[in-house]
């Protein structure tokens, strides 16, 4: 473990968070809402911060990163990035308690979605775009936009990258880290600005068409409007979002290949089919339940079942109605659908789609071995075997996953919260959802909640974005065993 | 660029690894999983699991999209199957194989027009022979190289404690020799490459490296005072492929005394039938009586070239320890040459890193000509510069050269010019020049004038 190399990296990620302040300016000047000099003041800071750092910490041998300073950069990071985006809400005073500053912008990050904010037009609009942005970066991550735009992260950047992207194997899309984080910039880029060119044909404004898609491509969940998704009734706008939410739940690499012209690839993908199945059983029976046990109309229940399905499943959290006031089968459908998560190389949160399937297809092999006990039966996935080692990991993810859940939901349950929202609240942050069920519902947020149970809820997210092993080595002895 | 290897053993890594600090994409093919997971943690490659003899895996490598192919398992069989694959699915591609088995290379003109249009064949034992008398010809140089076509030698001399150009500027020092050509052409120190200008001080430890003509060859060794015996004595430890070359060529020459020891019996055996004048012993290298029985102290050179590396270190040290002049070890793990310095064994061969070197040497032609490796760290390449390059037609001070580059001279119809600020290269020159590998890429640009 070598500090200077660990903080010079923190470093560099502060200095780009920092500068990525200044887009925020230009909205800040548009609006007059006086939070320009804020953002200049802030943005300076935070960029003094890090080129400090990165002067106390600079050498001229190259660096070539091991496993456990990897893992250490990038939880340090985000942590780094988190505390670094809550300085403008801290310092002009919008949200008053660090705690609820760092929660807010944690949940940006992570892309969950989860918010404090009791009346969030209230908040000056430079402050709601910047609210937004930490979704962006964090969407596909800050480590690899560093990746992909400083020079001199070659070496080591292996580690970097298994340590942030989603997934049980990343994959590599070129032969060079750098070259793949770039392409995955460059989808995620465009995909951006065709859904901010939708939302603004469609007639959103330019600053609630970005802030949504800023929302939808990385699966987040912030809406600068109080009633979220809801406070347009527009069905274009609804189906523009619901599109873009799948596709941000996609593979990114799928995405990738069909720009490279090959469009089969959705389809041999068996984790893709699995994907598209799942989201259409889950508004298949939303849609009924809707429309059969809460006597809705037709229309309503479709429109509302297919968005409700779409936002929980990639785990991005916008909602469009209060499902609370659905039937109960809705309502435990969204609840047990909040662990799924899209798929693995997506911006989505939660266990993810090829975990899932993994998971499936062993305990089909196990069940075929109870019958014949001699059978030598490989796991494949679309005609490749999946290594056993990659599959232990699965279930020790899998594992942690739930006991982690467990746990937090133990911890809230003891501050007094009640069982469904305890509950809801602990998987909708460790899985980067959003909003949960009870206290926490989409009509509410988090604001409530006593403040230990925020600090429990942050590090949930954190744990969630970085899938868990990231974060929780750090904390065990063994890891700063020298 | 975009460049397949198949196998990521020794020889696959060492190439890998080159190429990447070149900035080049590359993805490595092999059947051991494992090799794979610990080669991608190490290295910013793509990995691709399965046999490069397989089409099906070839083309997942993206072998259509490829520019250069390199075979380098150690099947010469999967090596020649990959290539034939590759040859039907890209037959633009550039094809390397390498090959040990030394009947395959007496078909090389076949593989390469013929049949396979497999570009090059390489044998890296033919390699490590001639880098071993190379050698044993310039007693004193810790590496010794040469691009063949127009005679320039490229000496690696360490400098020791004793030397007299110790703490010596490089101005200076090129007074002080004023009688020798010569150019300094890079200093490594403590593993890190230094492109040498005249201010640069020579410190003890220090490896440098020469450019001279094969006539001033003489010149500058004893202006460096390294002119040694004769090396007529000769005792070879193991009689393996190169060990049996070795004695073969050497035997030959006049005034030479060549002994050849190996432990198998059935070996030795068929050794003495194919030697002349060699004298064939039954024995352990390590065997510190029969070395003593044997005279090693009496020897000039003791070359130790069994397939057992440790052996091989510790016959070295046996023989330098028991007086033998000169000692030559022959390494497989790469990872044992930074070693080898600091327990005295200088000269050092390893067919794995022979063959690494001549398979770059063909990733690299084209405008480049030859071009030799300095402790993995540089290379120095004869070059020619085409057309459109951006090296022409200016005055050398105007070029923007990367801070890794140095133009050594110019070769001009067989004159060799040490170019000044404001020579010119004119189309027809070969330009000898020394490069970081990570500047590599850019020299080749430069060279075609992108």
């Amino acid at each position: 473990m070598r500090l200077r190399v660990i903080l010079q990296f923190v470093g560099f990620v502060v200095l780009l968070i920092s500068l990525s302040m200044l887009l925020a300016v230009p909205f800040s000047l548009a609006y007059e809402d006086g939070t320009a000099g804020l953002f200049f003041g802030c943005s300076g800071m935070g960029a003094a911060a890090g080129g400090l750092l990165i002067l106390a910490t600079r050498s001229k041998q190259t660096v070539v990163l091991n496993h456990r300073e990897g893992m250490a950069i990038v939880t340090l990071s985000w942590v780094a990035a988190g505390l670094t985006a809550a300085l403008p809400f801290y310092i002009s005073g919008a949200i008053p308690s660090f705690t609820d500053c760092l929660f807010e912008t944690m949940s940006g990050f992570t892309t969950t979605g989860a918010s404090i904010l009791e009346d969030i037009e209230a908040l000056p609009k430079g402050l709601l775009f910047w609210r937004s942005l930490t979704h962006w970066l964090g969407g596909m991550g800050i480590i690899l936009l560093s990746l992909a735009i400083l020079p001199f992260l070659g070496v080591g950047g292996m580690q970097l990258f298994k340590a942030e992207v989603p997934g049980p194997t990343p994959d590599k899309l070129r032969p060079r880290i750098k070259d793949t984080a770039l392409i995955l910039w460059t989808v995620y880029l465009l995909f951006s600005v065709l859904e901010t060119i939708l939302l603004y044909a469609g007639g959103m404004d330019l600053f609630n068409s970005l802030c949504h898609t800023f929302g939808t491509v990385a699966t987040g969940g912030f809406s600068p409007k109080n009633a979220s998704i809801g406070h347009y009734s527009s069905l274009y706008f609804h189906v523009v979002i619901t599109v873009f939410m799948f596709l941000a739940g996609t593979n990114f690499a799928l995405h990738y290949k069909l720009l490279q012209g090959s469009p089969g690839s959705y389809l041999k993908s068996s984790e893709f089919k699995y994907y598209v199945i799942l989201v259409l059983a889950v508004t298949g029976i939303l849609t009924l339940s809707l429309w059969g046990s809460s006597g809705e109309e037709a229309g309503y229940s479709l429109r509302h079942g297919v968005f409700q399905a779409v936002t929980i499943v990639t785990t991005t959290g916008y909602v469009t109605a209060d499902y609370e006031l659905w039937a109960p089968l809705a309502q435990v459908l969204l609840f047990i659908c909040m662990f799924s998560g899209g798929m693995a190389g997506s911006t989505s949160g939660g266990i993810k789609t090829m975990r899932t399937l993994l998971l499936g297809k062993h305990n089909i092999r196990e069940l075929k071995k109870l019958v014949h006990p001699r059978a030598v039966i490989p796991l494949k996935l679309d005609g490749r075997p999946v290594p056993e080692n990659v599959l232990g990991g699965i279930w020790g993810f899998f594992l942690l996953f739930i006991s982690l859940m467990v746990l937090a939901a133990l911890i809230l349950a003891g501050m007094g919260m009640d069982l469904v929202t305890s509950f809801a609240a602990a998987i909708a942050c460790i899985g980067n959802i959003g909003p949960g069920l009870g206290d926490v519902g989409p009509a509410d947020n988090y604001a409530g909640l006593p403040l230990a149970a925020k600090w429990v809820l942050t590090f949930c997210m954190l744990l969630g974005r970085l899938e868990i092993y990231t974060v929780i080595i750090l904390i065990t002895p063994e890891f700063w065993r020298k | 660029m975009r460049i397949i290897i198949i196998g990521a053993g020794q020889v696959g890594y060492h190439i890998a690894s080159r190429l990447i600090s070149e900035d080049k994409d590359v993805v490595i093919v092999d059947t051991n999983r494992q090799v794979l997971e610990t080669v991608a943690e190490s290295l910013d490659l793509e990995t691709v699991h399965g046999s490069g003899s397989s089409p099906r895996i070839l083309e997942q490598a993206g072998i259509r999209t490829a520019d250069t192919l390199l075979a380098v398992t150690d099947s010469d069989e999967v090596n020649l199957i990959a290539c034939t694959f590759s040859n039907i699915l890209a037959p633009e591609l550039k094809k390397v194989a390498r090959i040990r088995n030394p009947e395959y290379t007496e078909y090389e003109d076949i593989l390469a027009r013929n049949l396979l249009n497999i570009d090059i064949v390489v044998n890296p034992e033919e390699e490590v022979i001639r880098s071993i008398e190379r050698l044993m010809d310039t007693p004193g140089a810790a590496d010794v190289n040469e691009f063949p076509d127009i005679g320039l030698k490229l000496l690696g001399i360490w400098i020791r404690e004793d030397s007299p150009f110790a703490g010596l500027d490089l101005a200076s020092l090129k007074r002080q020799s004023a009688m020798a050509d010569f150019i300094v052409a890079s200093i490594i120190r403590q593993e890190k490459l230094i492109i040498p200008s005249g201010a640069d001080i020579l410190k003890t430890g220090d490896l440098v490296y020469f450019v001279c003509t094969r006539e001033s060859l003489e010149q500058f060794l004893s202006t460096f005072n390294l002119r040694g015996r004769s090396q007529h004595n000769v005792l070879i430890i193991g009689g393996g492929n190169i060990g049996y070359k070795l004695a073969r060529r050497l035997e030959t020459k006049k005034g030479s005394q060549v002994k050849l020891m190996d432990q198998d019996s059935q070996r030795c055996q068929f050794l003495a039938e194919n030697l002349d004048r060699t004298i064939v012993l039954q024995g352990d290298g390590t065997d510190q009586r029969l070395l003593a029985e044997e005279n090693v102290g009496g020897m000039d050179v003791v070359v130790s070239l069994t397939e057992d590396e440790e052996n091989n270190i510790l016959s070295s040290l046996l023989a330098k320890s028991m007086g033998a002049t000169l000692t030559v070890t022959r390494i497989n793990k790469l990872a044992y040459m930074g070693l080898m310095h600091s327990i005295g064994l200088e000269l050092i061969v390893s067919p794995r890193l022979s063959a690494a070197n001549s398979i770059l040497r063909h990733v690299r032609k084209g405008a480049v000509i030859s071009s030799l490796s300095i402790k993995e760290e540089a290379e120095a390449l004869e070059v020619r510069a085409g057309e459109h390059s951006l090296l022409l037609h200016r005055p050398l001070k105007d070029i923007d050269l990367p801070r890794g580059v140095l133009i050594l001279c110019l070769v001009r119809e067989d004159t060799i010019i040490i170019p000044g600020g404001d020579s010119v290269i004119q189309p027809q020159d070969r330009v000898i020049l020394i490069s970081s590998n990570k500047d590599i890429s850019k020299v080749e640009k430069a060279l075609i004038g992108e």
